[in-house]
């Protein structure tokens, strides 16, 4: 019989708060993201149609220089039409950084059976599930509705009191029509590379699932003479959202509050899809 | 507090495949060998054990803490998976911090954790390299420093001993002896059955999701009937030995040894011929040595598995 001297310690020291641990794997994923020259480059590029918006702000404001560019001052209109199409251009940009790195945030992880190394800690499905969602989330905060609010900030400073509260509804759209176009693209990017567990394949998928679903839609609306076949296209689905947050008019079509449901029905499938993959254990049948 | 491993009547079933039915344990602190052929429960133990999977019935304790409350449970408990996966890009030291770091360890108390942890399972040299360029030993070593970092009071280890060489594998089995000395429960699953023999405080063996025996390996032997007890006896004249053995009711079979130095006797009754030694020695047999035969892991696990199971 073995004799024990049981003079084992455990760590006694402090914990840093149960929220805070998510954070963890954002950073490092966040790191390895832009160890990527590619991916750094796009980034970059994602900033520059704010920029594009920047200058026509100003040139708005500046009644002077349009006259010496002989350019009549009506053709520059800040209004809600100009934030929906900055939010369209953003929002592909952000559909195309999700292809970039959305696909290679879980499937590594599932492909290598690594999810016990995160889940034998106080860890839970859902913190990992956050973790992996704040990279893309926070990544994709910066290129839509962060420079939304600056350059509604920058032409409320331009305009006066009287345009910025007239026009104060413009950032809860941009934030809430970002945050929804951020959570859809994070989960399918994420489903999809849970689903395959391959990088590429998950990120081909994920192309895949905006344009053929839009070009399917489309042979559903024409050959059975409707509007559901819309209902496929994640992308049209997004704008009519858009166009009813930034009260733009739609024309035909299904309408904003079908739009909506049909985003939510998206997310929770993809967050179902999500929990089901995201286990510890898998079972080799 | 409780000071055990606690498994009352649990079973876990992944839909309609079995991992494992109607386990009873009670693990005390030591190192326990989880031995069996593949698929038989092994890891599905060690999951239940470490919360990663809830039981489909029973219920599961260690050291008084339920299975299915992560936040104090993995404050004394370490895991190391038998899977080669390791987040991109990571160096060793990495590895070890931001696991630290998940775990909810501040900055400063990680660093030195992860430093300490690296230094027990020396890779101290390694440590600032990518784990990509790691061998299989040096990734099974690093992921033995992340299970062991946070000083864990029990250590739960899915095939420690999977890649390393025999300098590191006797280097990893002084580790989990000094864990255990400690008063640690080092829970270790492994295929090397002569390796399990040496270091096992205790053994549970598993076939097809049913425990078939727990405890220390010669308490399971001597519960196996059914089996002779096989016992080597090195002496000067075997054949006398043996023709004196024959006549004692206790023997069933005595064969001289290969190289004609001793015998191999079965008995069904260990402890009469135990009592018959000095007996036995006169008459000018001289005796050198009598170890049992077949009290070791590898014995029992033909005796309780098969042998067509064997893994060698």
């Amino acid at each position: 019989m073995a004799v024990y001297r049981r003079s084992y310690r455990p760590y006694s020291g402090a914990l840093t708060p149960e929220w805070s641990r998510f954070l963890v794997l954002f950073r490092y994923f966040r790191r390895n993201l832009f160890r990527s020259k590619i991916q750094t480059g796009f980034f970059v590029l994602c900033f520059f149609y704010p920029i594009i918006c920047l200058v026509i702000i100003y040139l708005a404001h500046s009644a002077s220089f349009l006259a010496k560019l002989e350019i009549p001052s009506q053709l520059i209109s800040i209004d809600n039409m100009f934030f929906f199409r900055f939010m369209s251009v953003q929002g592909v940009l952000a559909f195309l950084m999700t292809t970039f790195a959305g696909p290679g945030l879980i499937s590594p992880d599932l492909a290598n059976g690594a999810l016990p190394l995160y889940f034998c800690r106080p860890f839970s499905r859902a913190e990992y599930v956050l973790g992996k969602s704040a990279v893309l989330g926070i990544l994709l905060s910066q290129i839509t509705w962060i420079p939304g609010v600056v350059l509604f900030a920058i032409q409320a400073s331009f305009a006066g009191a009287s345009w910025s509260w007239e026009n104060l509804w413009i950032i809860g759209s941009l934030i809430l029509g970002s945050l929804i176009w951020i959570a859809i693209l994070s989960l399918l990017a994420m489903a999809l590379s849970a689903w395959v567990k391959w990088r590429v394949v998950a990120g081909a998928l994920l192309l895949a699932v905006m344009f053929f679903g839009a070009g399917f839609a489309q042979a559903i609306n024409a050959v059975m003479r409707t509007d559901a076949g819309h209902f496929f296209d994640v992308g049209y689905l997004m704008a009519a959202v858009w166009m009813s947050l930034f009260k733009v008019d739609a024309g035909r079509g299904i309408s904003a509050g079908e739009a909506w449901v049909a985003i939510l029905a998206y997310c929770s499938v993809c967050l179902w899809l999500l929990l089901r993959k995201v286990r510890a254990y898998e079972v080799v049948r | 507090m409780n000071d055990r491993i606690i498994f009352e009547d649990v079973s876990k079933f992944y839909g309609e495949i079995l991992g494992v039915n109607r386990i009873n344990l009670s693990v005390p602190p030591g190192i326990t060998s989880l031995v069996g052929p593949n698929g038989s429960g092994k890891t599905t133990l060690m999951n239940l054990m470490t919360g990663l999977v809830k039981p489909s019935r029973g219920r599961i304790e260690v050291l008084g803490c339920a299975t299915d409350d992560p936040e104090n449970l993995f404050k004394f408990v370490g895991y190391s998976t038998q899977f080669d996966a390791f987040p991109k890009g990571l160096t060793g030291f990495e590895f070890i911090y931001s696991y630290l770091r998940l775990s909810g360890m501040p900055r400063q108390d990680a660093e030195r954790s992860a430093r300490q942890a690296i230094e027990r399972v020396n890779m101290v040299e390694a440590a600032s390299r990518t784990i990509a360029a790691y061998s299989k030993g040096m990734r099974q070593r690093i992921r033995l420093a992340q299970a062991l970092a946070h000083n864990p009071k029990v250590v739960v280890l899915d095939e420690p001993l999977n890649g390393l060489d025999p300098l590191a594998r006797s280097e990893m089995i002084a580790l989990f002896r000094a864990s255990a000395a400690q008063g640690c429960y080092v829970i270790i699953s492994s295929h090397i059955l002569h390796e399990v023999d040496v270091i096992s405080d205790q053994v549970i063996l598993l076939s097809n999701g049913y425990v078939v025996a727990e405890g220390q390996i010669q308490s399971v032997r001597e519960e196996i009937q059914e089996h002779p007890t096989q016992i080597l006896i090195r002496c000067n004249r075997p054949r006398e030995l043996a023709a004196r053995l024959f006549e004692a009711e206790y023997t069933i079979e005595a064969s001289i040894h290969k190289d004609g130095r001793g015998l191999l006797l079965k008995t069904r009754d260990a402890d009469r011929f135990y009592l018959a030694v000095n007996q036995l020695a006169m008459n000018g047999i001289q005796i050198e040595s009598i170890t049992p035969a077949d009290d070791d892991v590898l014995s029992v696990y033909e005796y309780l598995i098969g042998s067509e199971e064997v893994i060698r």
